[in-house]
């Protein structure tokens, strides 16, 4: 055990002092900063739009100016000498446009009460909708008012007539029992997903640490020099467990820097705080089983992993063998939205008893909440095919490690697998 | 066998049909230098991972430091494979330290050695160099000090000799030397003769996984054939013609002879003293390399 640690120890230095650790330890921060931070300062630092309005109908510009008075910093009335009814006035403003002193005019139709006709906004970017948005909705505002008056309707009772019927949204929980839909119901629904991301993330860094750290060592022949003093089986777990704690300080720094970033971030540029974490640290048996998929699907994907770089002598053979790795990785990852939104559902059942696919899916599956009876026959399978896999990356682990020239053949591996220790042959140079 | 650091009992290992170790028996007696000599692909590696539990033999026994169970002991052995390799990326007393811990050595007392060795054995200015920045002599001297620094009974050192230039040698034959003197069993393998002839109190031949002969220095080399070396000037021809040599290696000035059992060396210098100008007559004890070269001969002869 001290010798496994001794290994791990030694493992996580190595990964911890190279640039891509730190690069990967700060990408998330940064990206995460920037994501708050752009919009904000974009929403600030955004030019006000100017604009233009030809009145046709003669009442509505004086009705809305109120309005306009208030939005000045967005959007700034021009020109109100032009005169509506020239045709010269609209060549002129077509021209501010082209030489981008307007964002865009509106023409406002004769009789805009009665309809749209003739009414029309003209700019060289129809893209960004703001200035339509809003400008469209004073307007209709006034409009709507001018209506009801003709009509002789009150307006509360227009009100009435167009609200539409809402439903209440409800949540029933596992006792059966009616809850309300919260924000935090919703961080429930999402937060498995983050999940799903990280564990794929831990696994995908792991596998390109173990294969790379492992072929090192046998294309250094560090491995002879290693195995003198301590046994394959702890070679391999002090491998494992020392690149599990790296990829573990690498989501620890993460999930910090996630929780500070967005407790602190947006009240600093003056936005509201609006992510509430509590829930999820609040229910210890949902944060124990991601902890607990966590380990698990790190722990066989591991075993796979270290068996591939105790075979391969260069990394190019190792990429080779990585291929259908990494296919097992990706395939939880295609069936994250299906298996999301239809969390009890075929697909997501099947896939919860395919080993390498159930933390990944189970994990997925906890705001549907699967069964109790699945959390435990998935899990028991899971814990079986990861004692076979590290019994088999012992084995294969043992030989392999020693060999050099070729990698193996598949169904050579299978028979290293199969027969008992101390007896197989290997082959050499 | 308290006197003894490593007893083999005919242990054998086959890789598939290859037979690599065939029934070797041998003792190393406790503070020796004992030399494995034998060609490539004579099963020397096999026998040392043996020895070092890396591989498991097929058959026979093994006793080292007086336990049976080899893993027993790893801490009290020191080991240098054949293929020599460090982390690039560590510093050199953060290695040697690191192999110290994995055979038990504290951090601090391995911390504490490292430097102590890496500063006596002349690498004082690369404790905090990477190992990516040393030479190969360099590299091979932080290796052997990282199979030291848990101070082993037994040493075993796998081609110690391999790829160095001739100082570097030298090196590696003063460190040798000074775990001889530390009360230290040495083991090693080599394919050069010389070597063992200067450094080993004892040694084992083997060729193709088979012993051949094995013993102290001294008497293995009392069994093989007496030479005799003649510097001289004039036709070497002469040397063909002279009763009980087994072996001419005429190189046209010096000529080495090797007589049979029982030719007496006076009497072929009374043959030759008027035939040839004599510039030196020199009997001596065979070279390892020739026991070496009579015995696999004579074995693949027969």
């Amino acid at each position: 055990m001290r010798r496994i640690w001794l290994v791990a120890q030694r493992e996580y230095l190595e990964n911890v002092r190279t640039k891509s650790f730190w690069i990967g330890i700060f990408l998330l921060p940064v990206i995460l900063v920037l994501s708050i931070v752009v919009p904000v300062l974009m929403e600030k630092t955004r030019k006000p739009r100017h604009f233009a309005v030809l009145d046709r109908s003669g009442w509505v510009l004086d009705a809305v100016r109120p309005q306009l008075a208030q939005a000045a910093g967005r959007f700034v009335l021009e020109a109100p000498e032009a005169d509506p009814n020239d045709p010269a006035a609209e060549e002129r403003l077509n021209r501010m446009v082209r030489d981008e002193e307007l964002f865009g005019y509106f023409i406002v139709g004769s009789d805009p009460v009665e309809g749209s006709a003739g009414s029309q906004y003209l700019s060289r970017n129809l893209t960004d909708t703001d200035l339509t948005d809003w400008f469209g909705e004073l307007v209709s505002g006034e409009v709507r008012a001018r209506r009801l008056e003709r009509e002789r309707i009150d307006p509360r009772l227009a009100e009435w007539i167009q609200s539409p019927i809402r439903f209440e949204a409800r949540k029933v929980t596992v006792t059966g029992e009616a809850e309300e839909v919260s924000a935090q119901d919703r961080l429930r629904q999402w937060a498995p997903v983050g999940f799903v991301y990280l564990l794929f993330f831990v696994v995908f860094t792991a596998a390109q640490m173990l294969v790379t750290n492992t072929v090192e060592e046998k294309s250094n022949r560090i491995i002879e020099v290693l195995l003198s003093s301590v046994s394959p089986i702890e070679l391999m777990g002090g491998k494992i467990l020392g690149i599990a704690m790296t990829g573990f300080t690498t989501i620890v720094a993460w999930i910090a820097s996630f929780l500070l970033i967005t407790r602190y971030v947006p009240p600093m540029l003056g936005a509201p705080m609006t992510l509430d974490f509590s829930v999820i640290t609040r229910d210890p048996v949902y944060l124990t089983s991601f902890v607990a998929y966590f380990i698990l699907g790190y722990l066989l994907f591991a075993a796979l992993l270290v068996g591939i770089g105790a075979v391969c002598n260069t990394l190019r053979e190792a990429q080779n063998l990585m291929g259908p790795i990494t296919i097992l990785l990706i395939i939880p990852l295609f069936a994250m939205v299906p298996v999301g939104k239809d969390p009890n559902g075929m697909l997501a059942k099947v896939l919860s008893f395919i080993p390498p696919f159930t933390p990944f899916v189970m994990m997925n599956r906890a705001a549907g909440p699967p069964a109790l009876w699945e959390y435990v026959a998935t899990t028991a399978l899971l814990l079986v095919s990861i004692l076979v896999a590290l019994w088999a990356a012992a084995k294969v682990f043992r030989i392999g490690v020693l060999l050099t020239g070729k990698p193996p053949k598949m169904s050579e591996i299978l028979r290293w697998i199969r027969a008992p220790v101390g007896t197989v042959a290997v082959r050499r140079d | 066998m308290a006197d003894h650091a490593l007893t083999l009992e005919r242990v054998t290992k086959s890789f598939g049909d290859f037979r690599a170790v065939d029934e070797i028996s041998l003792a190393v007696p406790k503070g020796s230098i004992y030399g494995f000599l034998g060609p490539n692909g004579a099963g020397k590696t096999t026998t040392l991972r043996m020895v070092m539990s890396i591989l498991y033999p097929d058959s026979g026994t093994i006793e080292v430091l007086g336990h049976q169970n080899p893993e027993a002991v790893k801490d009290r052995l020191g080991y240098l494979p054949e293929e020599k390799g460090l982390y690039k990326k560590m510093k050199t007393a953060e290695i040697v330290s690191y192999f110290g811990r994995l055979k038990g050595l504290s951090n601090h007392e391995a911390n504490r050695r490292a430097r102590d060795l890496l500063t006596k054995f002349g690498l004082g200015d690369w404790i905090d160099k990477k190992c990516e920045a040393l030479s190969k002599g360099m590299g091979q001297k932080v290796q052997i000090l990282g199979t030291l620094i848990h101070e082993p009974e037994l040493v075993i050192l796998d081609e110690p000799f391999s790829g160095l230039d001739p100082v570097n040698v030298e090196t590696v034959i003063e460190l040798i030397l000074h775990m001889k003197r530390e009360g230290r069993t040495v083991i090693f393998s080599t394919h050069v003769m010389e070597q063992a002839e200067k450094l080993c109190d004892y040694i084992l031949l083997i060729n193709k996984g088979k012993k051949i002969l094995d013993g102290p220095l001294s008497q293995v080399k009392l069994g093989g054939p007496r030479t005799v070396i003649i510097d001289y000037d004039g036709d070497g021809a002469v040397f063909r013609s002279l009763p009980r040599v087994s072996r001419i290696n005429d190189a046209g000035k010096t000529a080495e002879l090797t007589l049979q059992d029982g030719a007496n060396p006076q009497e072929l210098l009374r043959l030759l003293v008027d035939r040839l100008t004599i510039r030196r007559f020199d009997t001596r004890e065979p070279s390892l390399h020739e026991i070496f070269v009579r015995a696999v001969g004579g074995k693949t002869d027969a």
